[in-house]
């Protein structure tokens, strides 16, 4: 019983193996959703390409860095206006994109010319910009280009620019997530430990994997302020490249997504035996437990609790106000593949809200492990999900809201089911304790929203007693 | 302006030359299997199956999304690694029987390239064939048309990939048979708006014309019932009478007239490219030259919205709008068509930027041409150009213009130096409900001139700039 075979599935039978509906007392080393495989072509799945997870997810974050994409311009205009990570320096990283825009004669008479031309004209045009990204796509990856040696001959003209190479093409790996462990690994090889850091304060540490979506990681920085611990780098929330050189001196690495920026955390460690402490950012348990372990890792416990008691002192109230009108709402999750963990079980516990259904684009077995083992029973757990399994599955758990991309939510939001946004958020933060009242009231305000009830409403049936249920409080 | 000022000043001076930089800031176009994906998902239960990397597929419906907010179906071959070493063909054969057994009113799928499988060299044609005999075994009572669409990124942009599905679908399954009288009208890459607003001109016509392709229900309801009407309006019958019509009118000469050449080639279906109707003077021309070929008089109606649009549009084109520059940039044909109305209200297109790799085409456009004879003021037309063209000229203080017109990707240049802007083009996704908004015809004058106008309103307001003039307006 415990995979499932949808009957949208009938002709793609093997899709069976990334289905699984969790029942009592199994033993999830036999019923473990088959992950980080080839998607099937034609089934309209949900996944991205390498070279995304790679620019745009990762690289293209960093506030002072021109992200320069060798390749046709598709690549470059794609991965641009898609995300929701401002920085303090007037979001840089969201205004430009930089493309050598291929043409056919770079196909046939290779692109090397082009991308060091493109690379002085880039700088050239921005003086003030002295740090780039280059990354390779699916063309330029094909003929060979050698782009580490243009960024080499670049840097030896420009002695004041630094340049870091992806070549991490579309095609490569199955979904986004190899090219998020293409990057993680370069950068680690290539670029940390060559820059040092001012150290100001006795605790000192990484934070990995938050892209300050909406401000997570400013928000999260106010703590670590208060708590005096010095962050060397962002990786790579309103983060620079240069501070992402200075990895190497932390003391301490806390990671909250383990998917996309949990390779770099073990190379820190293998390579400088720095520690790698896990933590999840979303949720107040799951907020206060990874302040207790990083206040414990530095001895400063009691700087941790006070600043959890204020926290909850100032955000607890507007929780449980939420809390106590979300209880039993029913909540699917079909995002990239961390945040299905990182959610399911923080908003059973601070919200009451009952995860339902959850799907992941690119998350691997270690990520459906840890779902499963937070998960609830009788919740469905998808790998690679396409857009029938949704509609069945929506049939099949009958969720209140949604949390998903804005295209997935357009789609659901016809069958009368708000959708929250679960990647670049409705109306964030939504880390920390500030950010979770954030989520709480999005969700509140998604599955209260009147219009959802006229929606059903037929005119030219006779009324009925059947009201809007938009039933809405002063929050 | 004294006698001898005017006397010294000297000729307008109009340039067109391509930007001088190799590589792109901010593009103003997406590449050709974005544009490719557009046409297809315009035609009635169809599912276009992008043959590429999965991002190929997944950031243009995710584009189409932030444009509509709606959803769109599009299918993508997923190529891995192993496909680029040896081939990714059978993909393309996994691909079209998932999606025929899975969607059983599936009737149509273009099978669009991409750069990578354009460099493997991936059969296409020969692949459709193993695909036809597949599914004529599988489903002997379906017809399921599979046309090849080469849309390698490093050529064109999203404009040529528009036009070149556009024409595969009509090559693929237009087909001699009776005539039917319609007119085939190919308006390029518009709105939902601006369809309904065709249609609605036809019908007070009463022309029988069939519109490629009809995007009217790209914005869709939410219905008592649940149900998703989200998908294009074309379907297989009337892109197989296309063959048939008494004639092709094109109203875009970039995005979808060559179809209309195809079907003149092919089938003898007289061919009229037009001037994109922006304006009143280019709306004139279309509803003339429609008239002619059909012989159905311009009604009442008609002549009544025209006078509406000129009654509206004279409240504003000398008192606010002359002597303003604007720069425009998006697709090439509603660049030009706009410069072109920005005339009749007397604002001033001082720059022009038409991006991608088509600048020789560009370059014998009559209506550049027209253009280059009428203007009495500075214009540059840059070709080949990307958003930083505009910005640095901007920036640099080398441009100083009072509007910018152009789609959301140019939004920052607009937000940071402080000029107004109206959207307008593809993709909107920073203003609610732009697509079901017209912009052509005299409707469409009418409400971009009033949009135009209410920018720069909210601007003076904004910045306390003559304000006051608006108190007894």
């Amino acid at each position: 019983m415990p995979m499932v075979l949808l009957n949208c599935d009938k002709d793609i039978p093997e899709r069976e193996k990334h289905i699984y509906l969790k029942a009592p007392d199994e033993d999830t080393r036999e019923f473990l959703p088959l992950s980080n495989a080839p998607t099937i072509p034609g089934t309209l799945s949900e996944r991205g390409c390498a070279f995304c997870g790679a620019k745009l997810v990762i690289g293209g974050v960093l506030k002072d860095t021109i992200q320069m994409i060798h390749g046709p311009i598709g690549c470059a205009y794609d991965t641009w206006h898609t995300k929701r990570y401002p920085t303090d320096n007037g979001h840089f990283n969201m205004k430009y994109v930089w493309s050598t825009d291929m043409k056919e004669n770079h196909i046939v008479f290779g692109g090397e010319k082009r991308l060091e031309k493109s690379i002085h004209e880039a700088f050239d045009e921005m003086p003030e910009i002295k740090r780039m990204i280059v990354y390779t796509t699916c063309p330029t990856a094909l003929i060979g280009d050698d782009v580490k040696a243009v960024a080499k001959r670049v840097m030896a003209e420009r002695p004041d620019v630094d340049i870091f190479t992806v070549e991490c093409p579309g095609f490569s790996g199955v979904s986004q997530s190899k090219g998020h462990h293409v990057l993680n690994i370069g950068w680690i090889n290539e670029k940390v430990g060559t820059l040092d850091a001012e150290i100001t304060s006795p605790y000192t540490m990484n934070f990995i994997g938050d892209f300050n979506i909406q401000g997570d990681t400013q928000l999260l920085q106010t703590y670590w302020d208060r708590l005096g611990i010095q962050v060397i780098s962002h990786f790579t929330g309103n983060g620079t490249y240069d501070d992402l050189r200075r990895m190497h001196q932390a003391q301490l690495n806390v990671v909250n997504c383990a998917r996309s920026s949990g390779y770099i955390a073990n190379e820190l460690k293998k390579q400088y035996g720095i520690p790698r402490l896990d933590i999840d950012s979303w949720g107040f348990n799951y907020m206060a437990e990874g302040i207790r372990k990083i206040c414990a890792f530095f001895g400063i416990e009691e700087r941790g609790e006070q600043l959890i008691a204020e926290e909850y002192a100032k955000w607890k109230p507007q929780l449980d106000w939420y809390k106590e009108r979300l209880k039993g709402t029913k909540m699917a999750i079909w995002t990239g593949g961390p945040r299905l963990w990182h959610w399911t079980k923080s908003v059973e516990d601070d919200l009451g809200v009952e995860v339902v259904a959850m799907s992941s684009k690119f998350g691997h077995e270690e990520d459906f492990e840890k779902v499963i083992a937070r998960g609830r029973e009788g919740t469905y757990y998808i790998d690679d999900g396409n857009e029938l399994e949704f509609f069945e599955i929506i049939d099949l758990v009958k969720p209140d809201v949604i949390f998903t991309g804005p295209r997935v939510g357009e789609l659901v939001k016809k069958l009368h089911i708000p959708y929250v946004n679960g990647h670049g958020y409705h109306n964030g933060p939504y880390m920390g304790f500030e950010g979770f009242v954030n989520l709480a009231r999005d969700m509140y305000n998604a599955v209260h929203n009147p219009l959802k009830g006229l929606a059903g409403i037929d005119i030219r049936q006779p009324r009925s007693g059947a009201a809007s249920n938009g039933k809405k409080e002063a929050a | 302006m004294t006698d001898c000022e005017v006397a010294a000043k000297p000729p307008a001076e109009v340039k067109v030359a391509p930007k001088s930089r190799e590589g792109i800031i901010n593009p103003m176009y997406d590449c050709q299997p974005a544009g490719a994906q557009y046409a297809g998902i315009g035609v009635t239960d169809c599912i276009p199956l992008v043959h590429g990397g999965q991002g190929c597929s997944m950031f243009v419906r995710l584009l189409f999304a932030q444009h509509f907010k709606e959803n769109f179906d599009i299918a993508s071959t997923s190529l891995h690694e192993e496909s680029a070493v040896f081939g990714g063909a059978k993909r393309i054969e996994d691909g079209v029987m998932v999606l025929a057994k899975r969607y059983p009113n599936l009737r149509v799928i273009p099978i669009i390239t991409t750069c990578s499988t354009e460099v493997i060299g991936d059969d296409i044609e020969g692949t459709i064939n193993l695909c036809n005999r597949a599914l004529k075994k599988e489903f002997p009572e379906r017809e399921i048309f599979l046309a090849p669409v080469h849309t390698p990124s490093f050529k064109g942009s999203q404009v040529t990939g528009y036009s070149e599905c556009v024409k595969s679908l009509v090559k693929t399954i237009a087909k001699k048979g009776e005539p039917t009288g319609k007119l085939n009208l190919f308006p390029g890459w518009i709105n939902p708006g601006d369809v309904t607003l065709l249609k609605r001109y036809l019908k007070e016509m009463g022309v029988d014309a069939t519109l490629f392709m009809d995007t009217e229900n790209f914005d869709s309801p939410m219905l008592p019932d649940k149900s998703i009407e989200i998908q294009g309006r074309t379907t297989v019958e009337e892109l197989r009478d296309s063959a048939n019509a008494s004639a092709t009118v094109a109203l875009a000469r970039y995005e979808g007239a060559s179809a209309g050449e195809y079907l003149k080639k092919e089938f003898d279906v007289p061919f009229h490219l037009l001037s994109t109707p922006y304006g009143i003077h280019n709306t004139d021309e279309m509803l003339r030259t429609i008239s002619e070929l059909t012989g159905k008089e311009i009604p009442e109606s008609l002549v009544r919205e025209r006078g509406i649009a000129l009654d509206a549009l004279a409240d504003l084109a000398h008192m606010f709008f002359a002597n303003k520059k604007v720069a425009i940039y998006g697709h090439p044909d509603l660049v030009i068509g706009l410069a072109e109305f920005c005339l009749e209200v007397e604002l001033e297109p001082a720059l022009l930027l038409l991006g991608d790799d088509q600048s020789s085409k560009y370059k014998k456009d009559p209506r550049i041409k027209a253009l280059k004879d009428k203007v009495n003021f500075d214009m540059e037309v840059v070709l080949n150009a990307d958003l930083w063209e505009l910005e640095r000229r901007i920036t640099s203080g080398e441009l100083k213009v009072d509007l910018i017109m152009g789609h959301s990707k140019g939004r920052y240049i607009s937000i940071y130096n402080n000029i107004p802007m109206v959207r307008v083009g593809f993709p909107t996704f920073d203003r609610a409900g732009l697509y079901r908004k017209p912009t052509l015809g005299y409707q469409g004058a009418m409400e971009l001139g009033e949009a135009i106008a209410n920018a720069l309103f909210a601007h003076m307001e904004y910045n306390k700039d003559k304000e006051w003039i608006l108190n007894t307006w």
